[in-house]
């Protein structure tokens, strides 16, 4: 790490002046401090939001339940109403690192953190996301790599929770300069999809306050696959959503993560299931559909049968749970 | 507090600290005053510090203890080196192994991803605070009962996980030792015997699998 | 020399771990906890090529750095590196900040030279060469013996695979380092060490110091598995450093340098054909296998770490065998003794072409190997095993398991050398009744202390707890480095000796009969004020050499998903004459999980296009947790005749062999190569190509 300055922030307008052009906020810092350890970002100011007012709130509501940036990964694991309303959610934040991380990994964070790509990270590699003009992971070590991309770095989005939030069809609030924004998960990714360098859509400043999630009723649930039983990243994640009545599914939503620099979804596959019954067949064909358009990697083809499996089976755990 | 809405009833607030407390204001020392040394503790917050080392205090097993750090030095390295507390260990120093494992406010933490400036004012227990009056606790009994170590490097660790696990929950089932303990690796594979350990700390009896067998009345 | 005592009250018992107390509490003092007076924090710049001419290294602005104290070069001059992470030069400074800006702060003037980190593609004639004047594949070894082409034209049936395992890395949790004390009178230095005796030996070589003059000290050691015997690059960096510093430099490698360049167990890529007759006795063996070491051969690894080759046709005997074994070099760091050497990959292959052959002949894996397996004793343990395990129920037909989640069974052996001579210890006996038995000898968390102390209680007739251990001091009578298993076998003797003659020299300076247990106090006490020191050595009797040992598995796999879960592993295991059971058992479930990991988890990779390992942490170096140890049932045969015998070794070779056949079995295909992950599974099974159902 390079030596840096550090201030906390008391108000969103604090920190921004705080961080300036060259700064970072600085909410759990497990994905910050390990990026500055590898001289991947060097800021010259870390600003604390931790003290901003609010933001450390889960604030349930009878239409829209609204979640402090702030909040930890620990405390949505362990929430019984977000267990209750957003089972997905919660079972999403269960597999995110490990305590030691969720005690201080924060939402916010875990929305806006960098690529995994191992050459993303690399001290020593200069990739197309870095700045650089090659795309390692194209010709390389691609196991871990998307299926669907925009553009031409391959890394996927691994956040588990904006996999859930997704499916829920969550709304991030931030906060760019003296406005604060609305942003749905597809726009909070956008630029990731389109830009090799981006892994989000936010612009130097901009600060995630908090996430929305509206109440529509149904479930929700999430499943991945890694290659340990236990703190490992996804290969492949799933969450879908929707509202199962007497086996016929409405309002369904299937995401994708670990496949795509976005959380990836496609439309078909969803209006594929709208006022089906939910059944090993029609989660079969709505499969089909999310991944009609992966294109595999000389070694990530293992992903689609993966993912394959785990829409198939997460929609059955929906229906189960309803 | 002065705080302006937004359109959802998220609450922003603006920096009324500075205009409600001047950051000259005596220093409030007294319990009876925590509440307005807190907020004067804030109102001072938005200061820059660093990049030069700067006195903190850190709060480790119920001592307050002071050193001088830069900003960019983590928590870890302030226990390890620049006080003698070695006992949480630096493993991979990127929140992947659990050696380094210390108890924030009773929440295990990785201190190896943490600044030591952000550990301030927390209550941080290490592994030298459990025995602190000589008495081993009850997970470190069973540590050793069970023979949940090997070379002994991921023991500190391992004893914070298991110690936070059931400060939480007394009564944990083993897939949840299992999952409260998966931000911890061991080398050794000492894994049967913590699983076992952290069992028997929680007061669920278990027995051992092994068994010695004389090869000379084997058939 | 009598043998073990007759009656043994702490001797194979399970009493509890001397030094776990100090282990649990933190009190525990490792090389990288000593903070002697003024010490100071080191670090290592290493190569950020792969291959190199380095032409100047400017250490300059580092040294003017706040903080910094001393800088060294790994090498003067002019020099080509080999591999990404060698060795450039060091700082040292007083905090580690310090330390990290003077890092960046250094000029290096390079150019890059062509480099090979793939062994396939180093085997090429047109490859770059590792070292200029010499091919990358060496000339194979060649064991040839009976008529091979012949015996397999008369084979009933035959087999023929491809397997593969990876580099794996050490991974010790305390990584390499030394703290290092450089006085006018001699330099002391904490080590992370299997061998006290050879980083002593090393350091007065290194630095041309006698070794009168060189202390060293490892009381605590979080962990080796074969890697750290000598000082390393980094123990000579660090004595430099204190020299020129005039101060104590702690100079432990980060986990990132851990990766790169302090050993690893080298590759393998296999060939095998294999024949029998209709009943199923082994006829014909072909093996052709490469692998690679790296830059070549590591320092100091006795324990066979230098090359890729490994024993085959492993634990079986074949009459008619053909063996072509080459090592090919790459530009990577260079391999380092992997707790038994070669074994693993041997029985991963080996093992595993006995199921094939199994069940292309019909026969239950079990039957094939009792037929052929030529060790009564490893053949009793496959009776044993299979009974406890429930082997005749759970063994089905491959594949034939129901539903998407497949569950498997398989099998495998070991064998490994083990055995230890050369030990020496001294015990003082004081007039209050303490007594202390030193030795030079060191506790890699196998439980070096607490079998001491277990042994001197039986032979004394005192509790464990009355016995004061101390090891790890080069002051002390030495011993040999921990490794091969050798440990218990090689210091148990001379605790058995030295206790033998203290209590004969106590008996006879008091006249007491049989100073043992109660009438201790009152021997002590007659000896007046000077304390009896007595040497004592390894003999003869006491110990042997030659462990087995067989494990079976049950895994489940997701064919869906390719995740394979272990369910459970049934371990018998021989090891002579058991002295503690409590870490012999934690040495065998440490084992068998360093084996799971091997099958599934553990994996160097490197990138062709940089040359550098792309995984140089535990997020993409996966090591089994908590969570993926399996059930374990475990039975300890007993051989007291056979005296001491080490066992770390034996018992993590057949848990990846046993693995793969589970997996095997379940799916009804092979995955010839380790790891197996997902990944492999489902390529196996066909599934990773499609794109719709």
């Amino acid at each position: 790490m390079k030596p840096f300055q550090y201030a906390t922030a008391l108000s969103p307008a604090g920190a921004r002046e705080l961080a300036g052009e060259d700064g970072a906020y600085l909410a759990g810092g497990n994905d910050l401090l390990a990026l500055m350890k590898e001289y991947l970002v060097e800021p010259r100011i870390l600003v604390n939001i931790k003290s901003l007012p609010g933001l450390n709130r889960v604030k349930p509501g009878a239409k829209v339940w609204t979640l402090g940036a702030g909040v930890t990964v620990a405390e949505l694991e362990d929430h019984e109403g977000v267990k209750k309303v957003f089972p997905g959610l919660q079972q999403a934040a269960a597999e995110v690192g490990s305590r030691q991380i969720r005690n201080v990994a924060t939402l916010g964070g875990n929305l806006a953190q960098h690529s995994r790509c191992w050459y993303y990270r690399h001290r020593d590699i200069l990739c197309l996301k870095r700045g650089g003009d090659t795309c390692y992971a194209r010709h390389g070590e691609n196991k871990y790599h998307s299926l669907f991309t925009g553009n031409t770095c391959i890394s996927p989005v691994v956040s588990n929770l904006s996999v859930a939030l997704t499916a829920l069809e969550a709304t991030v609030l931030v906060q760019r300069g003296d406005e604060q924004k609305r942003m749905t998960l597809k726009e909070l990714y956008a630029r990731a999809w389109d830009n090799p360098t981006a892994h989000n859509s936010l612009e130097p400043g901009d600060l995630i306050l908090a996430v929305e999630i509206p109440v529509r009723g149904g479930s929700s649930a999430y499943l991945q696959a890694s290659e340990k039983s236990a703190f490992d990243w996804a290969l492949v994640s799933c969450a879908v959503a929707g509202r199962v009545k007497g086996g016929t599914i409405t309002g369904a939503r299937i995401v994708l993560g670990a496949v795509s620099p976005m959380p990836y979804e496609a439309a078909a596959a969803n209006d594929s299931l709208e006022g089906k019954s939910l059944d090993a067949e029609t989660a079969a064909r709505a499969a089909d559909l999310v991944l009609a358009r992966a294109h595999a990697q000389a070694q990530n083809g293992y992903k689609i049968p993966i993912a394959r499996a785990l829409i198939q089976r997460s929609l059955l755990q929906l229906k189960a749970q309803s | 507090m002065s705080e302006f809405k937004s359109n959802d009833g998220f609450s922003i607030s603006r920096r009324s600290f500075l205009k409600t407390f001047g950051t000259s204001a005596a220093v409030a020392a007294t319990a009876q005053m925590d509440a307005v040394a807190k907020e004067l503790e804030k109102a001072n917050a938005e200061k820059v510090l660093g990049p030069e080392p700067l006195p903190i205090t850190l709060q480790i097993n119920g001592k307050p203890m002071k050193v001088q750090v830069e900003p960019r030095t983590t928590l870890l390295d302030a226990l390890r080196n620049h006080l003698p507390l070695t006992g949480s260990k630096e493993v991979c120093d990127r929140a992947t192994c659990g050696a380094c494992t210390v108890l924030l406010d009773d929440k295990p933490v990785y201190s190896c991803s943490m600044l030591a400036i952000e550990a301030q004012r927390r209550a941080i227990t290490t592994i030298e605070g459990l025995a602190a009056n000589g008495k081993l606790s009850k997970v470190q009994e069973a540590f050793i009962d069970k023979d949940a170590l090997m070379c002994g490097y991921c023991t500190p660790g391992f004893v914070m996980s298991v110690t936070a696990l059931l400060k939480a929950n007394p009564h944990p089932t083993a897939d949840e030792v299992r999952h409260a303990c998966s931000g911890n690796l061991c080398r050794c594979g000492a894994y049967p015997g913590i699983l076992q350990a952290a069992l028997k700390a929680a007061g669920v009896s278990t027995t051992a699998k092994t068994e010695v067998i004389s090869y000379a009345r084997l058939a | 020399m009598p043998g073990w005592p007759e009656k043994r009250v702490y001797i194979g018992s399970h009493t509890r771990r001397i030094d776990a107390p100090a282990k649990v509490t933190g009190a525990a003092k490792y090389t990288s906890d000593v903070q002697p007076e003024g010490w100071l924090y080191g670090m290592i710049l290493r190569s950020k090529w792969a291959k190199a001419k380095i032409t100047k290294i400017d250490l300059d602005k580092a040294l003017k750095l706040p903080g910094i104290k001393a800088a060294v070069l790994a090498r003067e001059g002019e020099r080509t590196v080999r591999y990404y992470g060698e060795e450039l030069a060091a700082v040292a400074g007083s905090t580690k900040q310090a330390c990290l800006d003077a890092l960046r702060a250094i000029e290096v003037e390079a150019t890059e030279l062509p480099f090979v980190v793939r062994e396939d593609e180093a085997m090429g004639d047109s490859a770059p060469r590792v070292w200029e004047d010499s091919p990358n594949a060496a000339a194979p070894h060649v064991n040839e013996k009976g008529e091979v082409d012949k015996a397999f034209a008369e084979c009933a049936t035959v087999v023929e695979g491809s397997f593969s395992t990876p580099v794996q890395i050490h991974h010790p949790l305390e990584t390499h380092g030394n703290t290092v004390s450089w006085a006018d009178d001699g330099i002391t230095c904490w080590a992370s060490t299997q061998g006290i005796t050879s980083v002593a030996e090393g350091l007065a070589d290194n630095l041309n110091v006698p070794q009168s003059r060189i202390r060293v000290l490892s009381e605590f050691m979080g962990g080796g598995f074969g890697s750290k015997f000598g000082p390393g690059v980094e123990g000579g960096l660090a004595a430099r450093l204190s020299r020129q510093a005039k101060a104590p430099v702690k100079l432990m490698l980060t986990r990132f340098d851990q990766s790169l360049a302090v050993g690893n167990r080298p590759s393998s890529f296999q060939k095998i054909k294999l024949g029998a007759t209709a009943d199923g006795i082994l006829r014909a063996f072909e093996l052709e296998s490469y692998g690679t070491a790296g830059i070549g051969a590591g320092g100091s690894t006795a324990g066979g770490g230098g090359g890729a080759g490994f024993p085959a046709p492993y634990i079986y005997t074949v009459p008619n065998i053909r063996v072509k074994q080459s090592s090919v070099a790459v530009n990577a760091g260079s391999a380092r003794a992997f707790r038994a050497p070669g074994h693993p990959p041997a029985s991963f292959g080996m093992e595993s072409i006995m199921d094939d052959l199994a069940v292309k002949l019909g026969m239950d894996p079990v039957e094939i190997r009792l037929k052929n397996d030529p060790s009564e004793v490893r053949r009793k343990e496959y009776r044993l095993a299979a009974e406890r395990f429930g082997w005749k129920e759970k063994y089905k037909t491959p594949g034939s398991s129901p539903g998407p989640v497949k569950t498997g069974v398989g099998c495998a052996g070991a064998t490994w050398g083990g055995g230890g001579r050369g030990t020496q210890a001294e015990a003082q006996i004081n007039p209050d009744g303490s007594i202390e038995i030193r030795c030079g000898t060191q506790d890699l968390g196998t439980g070096t202390k607490t079998l001491i102390a277990l042994i001197g209680a039986d032979m004394l007739g005192l509790k464990p707890e009355q016995i004061l251990v101390r090891i790890g001091d080069t002051r002390y009578p030495p011993s040999g480095g921990s490794g091969g298993s050798t440990t218990a076998a090689s210091v148990s003797p001379a605790i058995h000796n030295v206790c033998t003659r203290a209590l004969e020299e106590l008996q006879k300076q008091t006249g007491i009969a049989d100073a043992r247990g109660e009438n201790w106090m009152a021997a002590c006490k007659k000896l007046g004020l000077n304390p009896l020191v007595v040497h004592g050595a390894w003999q003869e009797g006491l110990s042997s050499s030659g462990a087995g040992g067989v494990q079976f598995a049950e895994v489940e796999v997701d064919t869906d998903t390719g995740f394979v879960k272990v369910r459970k592993i049934t371990c018998v295991q021989d090891g002579g004459l058991i002295v503690s059971q409590l870490t012999a058992e934690s040495q065998v479930h440490g084992g068998i999980l360093m084996g799971i990991g091997y099958a599934l988890y553990e994996e160097r990779i490197m990138d062709r296009q940089t040359g550098f390992v792309l995984n140089p942490n535990f997020e993409t170096y996966k090591l089994a947790g908590l969570a993926d140890a399996p059930e374990i049932d475990l039975v300890l045969l007993d051989m007291p005749e056979r005296g001491v015998i080490g066992i770390g070794e034996p018992v993590t070779i057949p848990t990846a062999g046993a693995i793969a056949n589970a997996v095997a079995n379940a799916i009804g295909v092979r995955v010839g190569s380790l790891p197996i992950t997902p990944q492999k599974v489902l390529a196996a099974l066909g599934k990773d190509k499609l794109t719709t159902a």
